[in-house]
C-alpha cells in the first residue's frame, strides 16, 4: 500500500474549500429567510392571515359548431354557480342562513352538500346550487358583504340553437364522472377534474379533445371585503404568471340545418330515423332520430327527474336509431338480391316468371305479401311491385355467400366508419358466420328469407343510405362524411376533410341501370309501391320495406298490420335516390312499428328530398316537373284510350246483343 | 478478550453523528407532530408521528449495529454492496412493470424497501473504492474519470427509469462531489459545465416540442400538479414569511391548518417550521445542520486512510445536497422536486438511509482511536 496518510493530507486544501462551500450555501439560505421573514415578513404575515392569495380558472370557451352554410347549431352561453369556498367561510349560522333564503334552498341541503365535500382541500370551492338565476346572482353580487366565502362562477354552457333536433348527432356534455376519470386522464393524458364538462355522445363526444380549449388561470389578490384586484408583478410573487384561456376549435358540419329540421318534422309522432347523403361525396346532409332528448338539460346539470323520464323510456330517447339500431332492411334489400342475381346471370333482366301467392321449398310454403299473385314477373316489375315469389325463386338458386358477397360490396355488415362512437355493424350472414354463432349448417330455406332481407339480415339506417348511393353512383362507396371544417377561433383553418371512398363494387354498368329503372318505377309508375308518396319535381328512384319484428302466422300475415298491438307491428322502411337520371342525394327513412314502407316512411322522405331539392337544385325540380307532366298526360291518353276501348268493345257487344236480338 | 473490546469501544465510541442527529430528529417529530395535528381534512395523517418515532429507533438500532463493523469491511464488500444494490434496482423495474406494486418498492414479507435509498450508500462505497485505489498522485481530468462515470451512471439510470429524478440526480451530485475532493480538476468541471449547459439547453429549445417541456415539468413533480406547483410555491413562501422572527408558536401555523400547503409533512416540513419558529427557530435548527456537516468535514481530515475519508466526504454531500435542494425549494430558490430534509421529513426509507450513514461514518470515526 501506498503512503495513505500523505494521500489524506493532499485533500487538506479541497476539504478547506468544501467547508466554504458549505458556509457560503448556507449563508444564502440565511439571507433568503432573512428576505421573506424580516423584510417581506409583515406583508407576508397579512397575507397569512386572510390568505388573500387565490387562484381562479378561466374556463376556456368551448367550440362552437355550424351547419353546413355556416347556421350556427351550438352556440355558448353563460351560467353561473353558487359555490363556497370552506376556508373563508366565516359566521357561518348566519351566512348559511342567508345565503338559504336568497336561493330558496334550505340550510339542512347546504350544510349536507359542506358535509359532503368535507375531504377535499379548503380552498377548492364546493357548489351549493347550479344554474342560478340573474337575479339570484345580482343579490348575491350586491350582498356580498354580509355572505363572506359565498362566491358566484361564471361557467360556458352550451345553447343547442333547434333544441332536440338532431340531438343524437350532436351529442352533450356534461360532467365528467367518477368511472370516466381515471380512463380519460390515461387516454387523453390530460388532467381532468371532478366538474370538468366533457362531450358524452356524438360530435360533443367524438371531437371534445377539439372543441374543448385550454383553461387558463389567473391569480387574484382578494382584499379584506372580499373584492378582487389583480396581482401586480412584484417581487414578492416573482414567478407567478396568469395564464390567458384558448377557446376551443369550431367545426363546420355537412349537415343542412333545414333539412334536419324538416326530417325532425316529418319523424313527429313516429319513432324512427333519418338519414340522407350527398351521393357523390357521401357528405351526411341530414341525421335525426327520434323520439330525441334535450341537450341543453345536460349541460345545465341534468335535473334528476328529466334524467329519469328518459331512462325509463320504453322507447329509449337516448339511442341514437340512426347507427346504435338496426332492422330486417326486409323488401329494401331487394334490390341487392337482384343485383347478385343479374351479375351471376341467374336471370336475364326482361325474362319473366309466373308468380302466383305462394312458393314451395319442400315442405314448407313461402307465401307473398299478396295474396293472389303478381302473374307474370320480369325483374322491373319484382322491384316495383316487390314481388316476394320472384325472388323465392332466386333464392333457389342464389348461394347465400355470393349474396353476402355482393352485400358487402354495399357496405353492408360492417361499420360505414362514420366519425362516431357507438356504430354497430349490422349483419349480413353467411355459412361460416353461422356455423361460428350457432354451431349448425346453412339451411336452404334460410337463403329464401334472406334474400328478402328477414331474419339474419340487419342494417341500420346510415348502411341503407350509404348503400343506395353507391347504387346510383355507378358503384362507388363512399364513406359517411360529417365535418366539412375544422377551424379555429381567429378564422384559420386547421384541417378540411376531403370525401374518401370505401370501395368499388364491380358491377355492370347494365345492371345498375336496370336496377335504377326498376326503382324508378317502384315510385313513378301507377301500382309501384310508393307511386302516392312519389312527391313533385323529385323522380326519386327507391324501395320500400317492411321489417317483419317476429314471424307471423299465416292468419297474422295478412291481417291489418294497424290493428295489430304496437309492439308486434312492421317496421317501416323506405330508401331512396333522386333524381333518377341524376343523382344527388339518397335518403332513408325507418319508422319502428309504422307498418308499411310506402305510408309511413316514404312520406318522411319525400318531404326531406323536397326540402333538399328545392333548395339545393331548383333548376332540375322545374325539369322534372315538366317530364312527370308529360308521363302524366302519356298515362291520361293511355288510360282514355284504353276506355275508349273498353267502351268500343262494350258497344260492339250491345251491338251484338241488339243483332242477336 | 471480546468483551474487553466492546467495554473499550463504548468506551471510545463517538456519539457525534447521532447525537446531532437526534436533535434535530427531536425538533423534527415536534414539527411533524404541529404539521399533522393541524390537518382537519385528512385524519390518516394525525398518528404519523408515531410511526416516525418507531421508524427512527428502528434506524438508530440498525446504524448501532452498523458502526459496530469494521471500516475496511466496507473496503472489502464495496463491490458487491454496490452489485446487490443494481440488481435490486433492476428488479423494481422488472417486478414494477408486471405490475406487482409500485416501481419503487420491493415488498419482503412485512418490509417495504426502497433500492433507490441504499443505492446512495453503495454507490458511496463504490466510488471511494474507486478512487481509493487508482493512483491519485495527479488531479483528475477527463480520461481517468470514465470509468467512475460508467459506475455512477448505471444505477443512475436504472434510478431514472423507475422514474425517481430526484434520487437519480442526488446521486450524480455526491459523485461530483467525492471527484471533486479527490482532486477533480479545475478545468474539467469548466469543460463539464459548458458542454452540459450546451446540450441541455439546446435540447431544451430546439430538440423538444411544447407538450414535450410541459412533460419535463410534470416529470419533474411526478404526483403533483404540474401547473399547481408555481401555486405551491407562493403558498410555501407565504407560510415562511410569515414566521417573521420568532414565528406564530408552536401548533399555530395558519399555511398547515388550512391545508394550503400539499405534503406538509414530507417536503414541506421546512416551511411549517418557519411559520411557527420564524428566524429565530431556522438560526437553531441550521445550526444544528451546520454543526452535522463540519463534523463530517473533521472526520474526513482526520481520518488516516483514503478509503475512510472519501467515504466521509460521500456521506457529508448527501446531506449537504438533501438540505440545500429541500430548504432552496420550499423557499423559491429552486424548481420544486421531491426530496426530503434530513431528519425533519416524514418517511422511513430515507431515515433508514441517513441512519446508516450515520453508523457508518460512527464506525470510521471509532476505527481512529481503535484499531
Amino acid at each position: 500500500m501506498f503512503n495513505e496518510e500523505e494521500a489524506v493530507k493532499k485533500f487538506k486544501f479541497r476539504t478547506d474549500f468544501i467547508g466554504n462551500v458549505i458556509l457560503f450555501s448556507f449563508f444564502i439560505i440565511l439571507a433568503r429567510l432573512w428576505y421573506l421573514q424580516i423584510y417581506q415578513g409583515e406583508r407576508f404575515y397579512k397575507f397569512s392571515l386572510e390568505n388573500r392569495l387565490r387562484k381562479e380558472v378561466i374556463k376556456a370557451p368551448r367550440g362552437m359548431i355550424f351547419g353546413r352554410d355556416n347556421e350556427l347549431l351550438i352556440n355558448n352561453a353563460p351560467r353561473f354557480d353558487v359555490a363556497i369556498i370552506p376556508q373563508y367561510l366565516k359566521e357561518r349560522k348566519q351566512t348559511l342562513e342567508k345565503l338559504s333564503a336568497i336561493l330558496e334552498v334550505p340550510v339542512k341541503n347546504i350544510t349536507r352538500t359542506l358535509k359532503k365535500n368535507r375531504g377535499q382541500a379548503s380552498y377548492r370551492p364546493i357548489v351549493i346550487k347550479k344554474n342560478i338565476s340573474l337575479r339570484e346572482v345580482a343579490i348575491i353580487e350586491t350582498e356580498n358583504y354580509k355572505l363572506p366565502g359565498v362566491r358566484v362562477q361564471t361557467f360556458i354552457s352550451r345553447e343547442y340553437q333547434d333544441g332536440e333536433v338532431g340531438a343524437h348527432l350532436l351529442g352533450y356534455i356534461s360532467e365528467i364522472n367518477q368511472k370516466q376519470l381515471p380512463k380519460y386522464k390515461k387516454r387523453d393524458n390530460y388532467n381532468y377534474k371532478l366538474g370538468d364538462f366533457i362531450g358524452q355522445a356524438g360530435i360533443e363526444e367524438k371531437f371534445d379533445l377539439l372543441l374543448r380549449g385550454d383553461d387558463g388561470y389567473e391569480f387574484v389578490e382578494v382584499d379584506a371585503r372580499g373584492r378582487k384586484r389583480n396581482v401586480k408583478s412584484n417581487l414578492l410573487f416573482a414567478g407567478i404568471k396568469n395564464k390567458k384561456s384558448k377557446p376551443g376549435n369550431n367545426i363546420r358540419l355537412t349537415i343542412d340545418r333545414d333539412m334536419q329540421i324538416q326530417a325532425y318534422k316529418s319523424l313527429e309522432g313516429k319513432v324512427g330515423s333519418v338519414v340522407s347523403v350527398d351521393i357523390q361525396t357521401g357528405e351526411v346532409l341530414a341525421m335525426v332520430s327520434r323520439p330525441s332528448f334535450d341537450p341543453e338539460s345536460f349541460s345545465r346539470g341534468i335535473k334528476a327527474d328529466y334524467w329519469k323520464s328518459l331512462i325509463n323510456d320504453s322507447r329509449n330517447p337516448l339511442i341514437d336509431r340512426t347507427i346504435q339500431e338496426h332492422y330486417n332492411p326486409g323488401s329494401t334489400f331487394k334490390t341487392i338480391t337482384a343485383i347478385a342475381a343479374l351479375e351471376e346471370k341467374l336471370v336475364k333482366a326482361e325474362q319473366e316468371f309466373l308468380c302466383g301467392g305462394t312458393f314451395r321449398l319442400g315442405r314448407r310454403v313461402y307465401h307473398d305479401w299478396k295474396r293472389n299473385g303478381h302473374g307474370w314477373t320480369n325483374v322491373y316489375k319484382a322491384l316495383k311491385r316487390s314481388v316476394d315469389v320472384y325472388f323465392y325463386k332466386i333464392g333457389t338458386q342464389l348461394d347465400i355467400d355470393v349474396l353476402a358477397k355482393y352485400a358487402r360490396m354495399f357496405g353492408l355488415g360492417s361499420k360505414t366508419g362514420i366519425s362516431l362512437s357507438r356504430e354497430i355493424p349490422g349483419l349480413i350472414p353467411t355459412r361460416e358466420w353461422k356455423k361460428k354463432r350457432f354451431g349448425e349448417a346453412w339451411q336452404a330455406g334460410e337463403t329464401l328469407s334472406c334474400v328478402i332481407g328477414q331474419s339474419y339480415v340487419l342494417a341500420t339506417p346510415l348502411q341503407l343510405a350509404m348503400s343506395y348511393a353507391a347504387i346510383a353512383n355507378e358503384g362507388k362507396l363512399m364513406k359517411p362524411l360529417l365535418i366539412k371544417e375544422i377551424f379555429s377561433n381567429d378564422g384559420d383553418i386547421i384541417e378540411t376533410f376531403k370525401p374518401e371512398m370505401v370501395s368499388q363494387a364491380t358491377i355492370k354498368p347494365r345492371t345498375l341501370k336496370a336496377i335504377t329503372k326498376g326503382l324508378y318505377q317502384v315510385v313513378n309508375e301507377p301500382r309501384g309501391t310508393a307511386y302516392w308518396a312519389r312527391g313533385k319535381g323529385l323522380l326519386m328512384a327507391g324501395k320500400t320495406g317492411t321489417s317483419q319484428v317476429k314471424s307471423m302466422t299465416k292468419k297474422e300475415l295478412f291481417s291489418k298490420c294497424s290493428e295489430m298491438p304496437y309492439e308486434s307491428r312492421h317496421h317501416a322502411l323506405f330508401v331512396a335516390f333522386a333524381p333518377y337520371d341524376n343523382p344527388k342525394v339518397a335518403t332513408v327513412a325507418a319508422i319502428e312499428h309504422g307498418c308499411s314502407g310506402s305510408g309511413a316512411a316514404a312520406p318522411v322522405v319525400r318531404d326531406v328530398m323536397t326540402t333538399y331539392m328545392n333548395k339545393h337544385h331548383p333548376e332540375l325540380v322545374k325539369k322534372n316537373m315538366e317530364i312527370e307532366k308529360r308521363n302524366f298526360l302519356r298515362e291520361k291518353r293511355k288510360r282514355e284510350e284504353r276506355q275508349r276501348l273498353e267502351e268500343k268493345k262494350k258497344e260492339q257487344e250491345q251491338q251484338q246483343v241488339e243483332q242477336l236480338g | 478478550m471480546n468483551l474487553r473490546f466492546y467495554l473499550e469501544l463504548l468506551k471510545k465510541y463517538d456519539f457525534s453523528f447521532f447525537g446531532i442527529s437526534a436533535a434535530i430528529f427531536i425538533i423534527g417529530v415536534f414539527n411533524l407532530y404541529s404539521a399533522t395535528h393541524a390537518s382537519t381534512t385528512s385524519l390518516s395523517t394525525a398518528g404519523l408521528y408515531k410511526v416516525q418515532i418507531v421508524k427512527f429507533l428502528i434506524g438508530v438500532g440498525l446504524g448501532f449495529i452498523v458502526s459496530l463493523i469494521r471500516p475496511k469491511n466496507f473496503f472489502r464488500f464495496s463491490y458487491l454492496s454496490y452489485f446487490v444494490v443494481c440488481f435490486l434496482l433492476a428488479l423494481v423495474l422488472v417486478l414494477g412493470q408486471k405490475g406487482m406494486g409500485a416501481q419503487r418498492w420491493l415488498i419482503f414479507g412485512p418490509f417495504r424497501i426502497q433500492p433507490s435509498e441504499i443505492a446512495k450508500l453503495g454507490a458511496i462505497f463504490v466510488f471511494a473504492r474507486w478512487y481509493a485505489r487508482s493512483k491519485l498522485d495527479n488531479e483528475i481530468g477527463l480520461k481517468k474519470l470514465i470509468m467512475p462515470s460508467i459506475l455512477a451512471l448505471i444505477p443512475t439510470a436504472l434510478i431514472v427509469a423507475e422514474p425517481d429524478l430526484g434520487t437519480g440526480i442526488m446521486i450524480l451530485l455526491v459523485f461530483f462531489s467525492m471527484t471533486f475532493y479527490c482532486g477533480l480538476k479545475w478545468k474539467t468541471i469548466g469543460i463539464i459545465a459548458v458542454i452540459g449547459l450546451l446540450c441541455g439547453g439546446a435540447m431544451y429549445e430546439f430538440g423538444l416540442k411544447e407538450y414535450q417541456k410541459k412533460r419535463i415539468t410534470a416529470f419533474l413533480n411526478p404526483g403533483k400538479d404540474a401547473r399547481g406547483s408555481g401555486y405551491n410555491a407562493i403558498q410555501s413562501k407565504i407560510a415562511i414569511g410569515s414566521g417573521k422572527f420568532i414565528g406564530k408558536g408552536f401548533m399555530k401555523s395558519s399555511q398547515a391548518s388550512l391545508n394550503y400547503l400539499p405534503e406538509n409533512h414530507t417536503d414541506f416540513v421546512f416551511s411549517i417550521f418557519n411559520e411557527e419558529h420564524g428566524f429565530v427557530g431556522s438560526l437553531i435548527l441550521l445550526s444544528l445542520y451546520l454543526i452535522l456537516l463540519y463534523r463530517y468535514l473533521w472526520l474526513a481530515s482526520a481520518v488516516p486512510r483514503v478509503f475512510d475519508s472519501i467515504v466521509v466526504i460521500g456521506i457529508m454531500s448527501l446531506f449537504f445536497w438533501h438540505t440545500l435542494i429541500n430548504m432552496g425549494m420550499v423557499m423559491g430558490l429552486m424548481p420544486i422536486v421531491g426530496l426530503p430534509l434530513p431528519f425533519m421529513s416524514y418517511g422511513g426509507s430515507s431515515l433508514l438511509t441517513f441512519c446508516l450513514c450515520n453508523g457508518v461514518a460512527t464506525s470510521i470515526s471509532n476505527s481512529r482511536n481503535l484499531f
